[in-house]
C-alpha cells in the first residue's frame, strides 16, 4: 500500500468559505457560499456513531444559522424548505425531511436554543412543521434592538410594535421581517431587563424603552 | 542423556517431524513428572504426548521453559503401577544401558543399602528441618518418619563418616554422584554452627520468652512450643513426595524417569506406549535404503517397507562367487523379503506407515484427474491432497481415553492443532483469506483436509475455538455485533485494521478512478463500499461490512447513504472544519482526536 503518510493530513479549507452574520445586512444580494464540509458526501446521512453524530449535527447547526443569517430567514418550514440548503452542491445527496428534523431538533436542544417549534397550525398534527430560527439568540436581539433605541436616541419615547418591525425608521435594520410573535419574545426579554415596558391592546401595542 | 530439551510448535505442542515418520499417538493431561521416587519439580502438571519416537512432556505453566523429551529408542523396559488410594497410576520407564556410562548397568535398587545411611538420614533431614535447601536429600535419601532431631555433633559425625564410607561402599556410584554429596555436606558444615546459633532459641508463641530450642514447652509460661516451631519450619509439599531440584535436562544422573497420571488414561497410554515399542519406528528414520531385488523395482525409492538390515550393517559384506554366492543371495532375498512382509503387515498399525506412500500416491491420481478441469478450485484441492501430512499430526478422538475429562482434552487439543493448521506458513490459510476468515469457512476447510476421516462436528469445533483465548495461542476468535464470528491473528487487533483502512482511503487521489462527484468532495478522500473493501483486502463481503462498521463505531469512518448503498469515508467530522465551531467544542474535537490517536 502506497501511501504518503500515516498522519491525519489537514484538508485545505479555504477560510472565506463562510460569510458571518455580521456582514450580512451590506452582503444581502451575494451569494451565499457554502462551507467546504457540504462537499463532504456522508454530512447528509445521519450517523450511526452518537459521537459522530453529535459533531455532524453541530455542522448542521452551524451551517443553517449561517445560511439563515445570511438570507434572512426567520421561519424554516419543512414542507418547503430553502432548495439549496440541504442539498449538496453538485445535488447528488440531500437530507431527509426525517433527518432535517433530527438535526432541528437538536438545534431546538441546544443552549441557549437556536430554534423554536410553532405550535403546528392543523389541530390534527402532533408536531408543527414551521419553526423560528435564531441566527441571533434572543438576548442578542435584544441586545441589538435597545442598541438601535440607544443609537437613535429614541430612549423614554414610545414606539408601537409596527413601527419596530416596517416603521421607515428601522428599514434595512437586521431584524426587518421578523415575525411579530418573535418579536414579542425579544420584546419580553427587554422587559424582563426592565429596559422596556410593553402596554396596549393588539393593534395600538405601544412600547416604551427607558 | 536421557532427557532432552523439547521443540514446541505456536500451538504449544511439540513439533512433530512427520517426514521422519514419526506420529502422535496418544495424549494425557494431568501428568506429573517423577525420577525414581522424587518428585520433579516444574514438571508436576501437564501434557503428556506419546508418539511413535517419543514421550514428550510439555508444562501447562511454562511449556517453553519446562518441556522434556524421552526417546523411546532408549527405553528398555516399562513398569506400570496402577495406582492405590489417593496415589495416582504411574508408568516407569527404565532407559538402556548406554555404552559411556555404565551405571544404567546396575537396576534401580534402593539406595538405602548402607548402614551409614541412616546417619546420613538423619543429618539430612536435620539439614532440612533447618529450612536448608533440599538439594542433598535426593543422594541421602530422607525419610520423614524420622523425627528425632540430632545434636550437631551427631550430624558431624555422620557426614564424615558418610564422607569416608560412601566412595568405598558405592562403587557403581558416579564420582560426579560423590562430589555433589560432599559439597552438600560442606556447606552443610560451614554453615551448621551459624544455623545452629540462630536457631538454638525459639520464641514462645505466647510470652515471646526466648527458650532453648530443644524444649517442648515455654520455661516461663508452660505454652506448647512444639507446634509453633514444627509448623514455622517444616512445610510439607503437596503431595506426600520427595522433590528433587535441580535442572533434568541433560542429566546423565537421571536412572528412571516416572509419569504419575494424575487424570487417568495410563491404560491407554501404556497400551500404545508397548505398540510403539514394539514397532520401533524410529528406525525408519535413519535406516539405510534397503537393498532392493530387481523384481520390486516397482516400489519407489524411500518406501516404508524399510526394515534396518542389521545384519549387513553389523558385519562386512563378503563377496562370495560361485554357487555358494548365488545360494547366499537368494537367502538373502529370502530373508530381506520376509522382513519386509513381516514388518508391514505384522498388524494394521504397521501398515499405517505405508500411508504415506498410498496417499502420495492418491494424491498423484488426483491432480492428473484435475489437470483438465479448471484452475479456480486448483487452490482448493491442493490444500485437500496437501492434507496428507496433516492425517498423521491432528488429535483424534481414539488417541484419548475415555471419560469426561478426555472431551475437555479433546477441545484442547483440537484448538492447538487448529492453531498449527492456520499458523503453518506451507499452508497459509490466513494469509490467503486476508488475515481474517470466518469461523464457517475454517471449519470447513478443516474438515475438508481431514479427507472425511475422524471430521469434526460444528459443535466441538466451537468450543475449541472459543479455547484459543484461554490457550493463549496466537490465533483469536472474534465475535462481531451481528454475531459472526471470525478467526484472527492475535496480533492483528482493531486498532491496525482501522489504521490500514484509513491508509487506504488516504491514498493520493490518481490511484482511485475518477468518480462522478465533484472534485472539492474528493478533497475528502473517497469513499468506498464493503465490496470494495473486500476486493482490496482479500476479506469476504461479510467481513468486509463488520469491519467497516467496527471502524464507524470507533468513529474512524462515517457513512453515506446514497443510491448505490452505503459508501464509508474517513471521519472527518471529528477533525476537520474545527474553525466553523465555539471553542469548547473545538476542545470537544481536539479531545476526541486525542482518543483516536492510536
Amino acid at each position: 500500500m502506497a501511501t504518503t503518510s500515516t498522519t491525519p493530513t489537514p484538508l485545505p479549507l479555504p477560510s472565506s468559505s463562510i460569510s458571518t452574520p455580521a456582514q450580512s445586512s451590506t452582503t444581502q444580494s451575494s451569494t451565499f457560499t457554502f462551507p467546504t464540509y457540504t462537499h463532504f458526501p456522508p454530512l447528509y446521512t445521519v450517523q450511526p456513531n452518537l459521537q459522530t453524530r453529535a459533531r455532524q449535527l453541530d455542522l448542521w447547526s452551524s451551517l443553517i444559522l449561517s445560511y439563515t443569517a445570511h438570507h434572512h430567514i426567520f421561519r424554516l418550514s419543512l414542507s418547503t424548505p430553502p432548495a439549496d440548503l440541504f442539498t449538496n452542491p453538485p445535488r447528488t445527496r440531500t437530507l431527509k425531511p426525517s433527518d432535517i428534523r433530527i438535526v432541528l431538533d437538536h438545534m431546538a436542544l441546544q443552549t441557549p436554543s437556536r430554534i423554536e417549534w410553532l405550535p403546528p397550525s392543523t389541530k390534527g398534527e402532533k408536531m408543527g412543521n414551521t419553526c423560528w430560527v435564531y441566527w441571533k439568540t434572543l438576548a442578542e436581539w435584544a441586545d441589538v434592538l435597545y442598541g438601535w433605541v440607544e443609537e437613535t436616541g429614541q430612549k423614554g419615547a414610545v414606539l408601537t410594535v409596527y413601527e419596530l418591525r416596517e416603521g421607515d425608521a428601522v428599514m434595512g435594520r437586521e431584524w426587518v421581517g421578523m415575525d411579530e410573535g418573535m418579536l414579542r419574545k425579544v420584546l419580553g426579554v427587554l422587559v424582563k431587563r426592565g429596559k422596556a415596558q410593553v402596554f396596549g391592546q393588539q393593534e395600538g401595542e405601544g412600547v416604551k424603552f427607558f | 542423556m536421557f532427557l532432552r530439551q523439547l521443540e514446541l510448535t505456536t500451538a504449544l505442542r511439540p513439533y512433530i517431524d512427520d517426514d521422519g515418520g514419526e506420529a502422535l499417538l496418544f495424549i494425557a493431561n494431568g501428568v506429573g513428572l517423577y525420577d525414581g521416587k522424587f518428585k520433579l519439580p516444574n514438571y508436576q502438571k501437564g501434557h503428556l504426548y506419546l508418539t511413535s519416537h517419543r514421550v514428550c512432556y510439555v508444562d501447562d505453566e511454562e511449556p517453553r521453559k519446562y518441556s522434556v523429551a524421552v526417546d523411546l529408542k532408549e527405553i528398555e523396559r516399562t513398569e506400570f503401577y496402577a495406582g492405590f488410594l489417593k496415589s495416582s497410576a504411574k508408568i516407569t520407564l527404565f532407559p538402556k544401558p548406554s555404552k559411556r556410562n555404565l551405571q544404567g548397568i546396575r537396576s534401580p535398587i534402593p539406595q538405602y543399602a548402607y548402614p551409614s545411611d541412616a546417619l546420613v538420614d538423619a543429618s539430612a533431614t536435620s539439614s532440612r528441618s533447618l529450612g536448608r535447601s533440599p538439594a542433598p536429600a535426593r543422594n541421602l535419601n530422607a525419610t520423614w518418619a524420622c523425627g528425632i532431631k540430632p545434636s550437631l555433633a551427631l550430624m558431624i559425625k555422620a557426614a564424615v563418616s558418610a564422607m569416608s564410607t560412601r566412595p568405598a561402599a558405592s562403587t557403581n556410584t558416579s564420582s560426579q554422584r560423590n562430589s555433589t554429596v560432599s559439597s552438600d555436606l560442606d556447606s552443610c558444615d560451614t554453615q551448621s554452627s551459624a544455623l545452629a546459633s540462630r536457631q538454638t532459641v525459639v520464641a514462645c508463641p505466647r510470652c515471646t520468652f526466648q527458650n532453648d530450642a530443644s524444649l517442648p514447652n515455654c520455661e516461663i509460661c508452660g505454652a506448647s512450643l512444639q507446634n509453633s516451631y514444627a509448623s514455622q519450619l517444616v512445610q510439607r509439599p503437596e503431595s506426600p513426595g520427595p522433590t528433587l531440584s535441580g535442572s533434568i535436562i541433560g542429566n546423565d544422573t537421571i536412572e528412571t524417569i516416572k509419569f504419575s497420571f494424575r487424570a487417568g488414561g495410563e491404560k491407554t497410554f501404556l497400551e500404545r506406549l508397548k505398540g510403539a515399542l514394539v514397532q520401533r519406528k524410529w528406525l525408519l528414520q535413519s535406516a539405510p535404503p534397503v537393498p532392493k531385488p530387481a523384481r520390486s523395482a516397482t516400489l519407489s525409492n524411500g518406501s516404508p517397507w524399510q526394515v534396518p538390515d542389521t545384519t549387513r550393517t553389523d558385519t562386512p559384506y563378503q563377496r562370495v562367487v560361485g554357487i555358494a554366492g548365488l545360494e547366499r543371495r537368494g537367502a538373502e532375498l529370502r530373508e530381506n523379503n520376509k522382513a519386509v512382509i513381516g514388518t508391514a503387515f505384522e498388524d494394521l498399525e504397521a501398515l499405517m506407515t505405508s500411508a504415506k506412500e498410498v496417499i502420495a500416491m492418491a494424491e498423484q491420481f488426483s491432480r492428473q484427474t484435475n489437470s483438465g478441469t479448471n484452475s479456480e478450485s486448483s487452490e482448493a484441492k491442493a490444500l485437500l491432497s496437501d492434507s496428507a501430512s496433516a492425517l498423521g499430526l491432528v488429535a483424534t478422538k481414539d488417541m484419548l481415553g475415555t471419560g469426561s475429562a478426555s472431551e475437555t482434552l479433546y477441545s484442547t487439543e483440537l484448538a492447538r492443532n487448529l492453531a498449527e493448521f492456520l499458523t503453518d506458513d506451507r499452508r497459509g490459510i490466513l494469509r490467503k483469506e486476508g488475515g481474517i476468515m470466518s469461523l464457517v469457512d475454517l471449519w470447513a476447510v478443516f474438515n475438508r483436509t481431514r479427507n472425511g476421516i475422524e471430521l469434526i462436528s460444528p459443535l466441538d469445533f466451537e468450543k475449541a475455538a472459543t479455547m484459543w483465548e484461554s490457550l493463549q495461542l496466537p490465533i483469536r476468535l472474534r465475535r462481531f455485533r451481528s454475531g459472526l464470528l471470525v478467526v484472527q491473528e492475535k496480533s492483528r487487533t482493531d486498532d491496525k485494521t482501522i489504521a490500514s483502512l484509513l491508509n487506504w482511503l488516504r491514498e493520493p487521489q490518481y490511484a482511485f478512478p475518477p468518480s462522478k462527484d465533484d472534485l472539492r468532495s474528493q478533497s475528502f478522500g473517497r469513499g468506498v463500499t464493503a465490496q470494495e473493501t473486500a476486493e482490496r483486502f482479500g476479506w469476504s463481503v461479510g467481513v468486509a461490512t463488520e469491519e467497516l462498521e467496527m471502524a464507524e463505531e470507533n468513529s474512524a469512518l462515517c457513512r453515506d447513504q446514497c443510491l448505490d448503498g452505503i459508501r464509508f469515508w474517513e471521519n472527518h467530522f471529528m477533525h476537520a472544519f474545527d474553525e466553523l465551531t465555539e471553542p469548547r467544542a473545538q476542545l470537544d474535537a481536539v479531545q476526541m482526536m486525542d482518543e483516536l490517536r492510536f
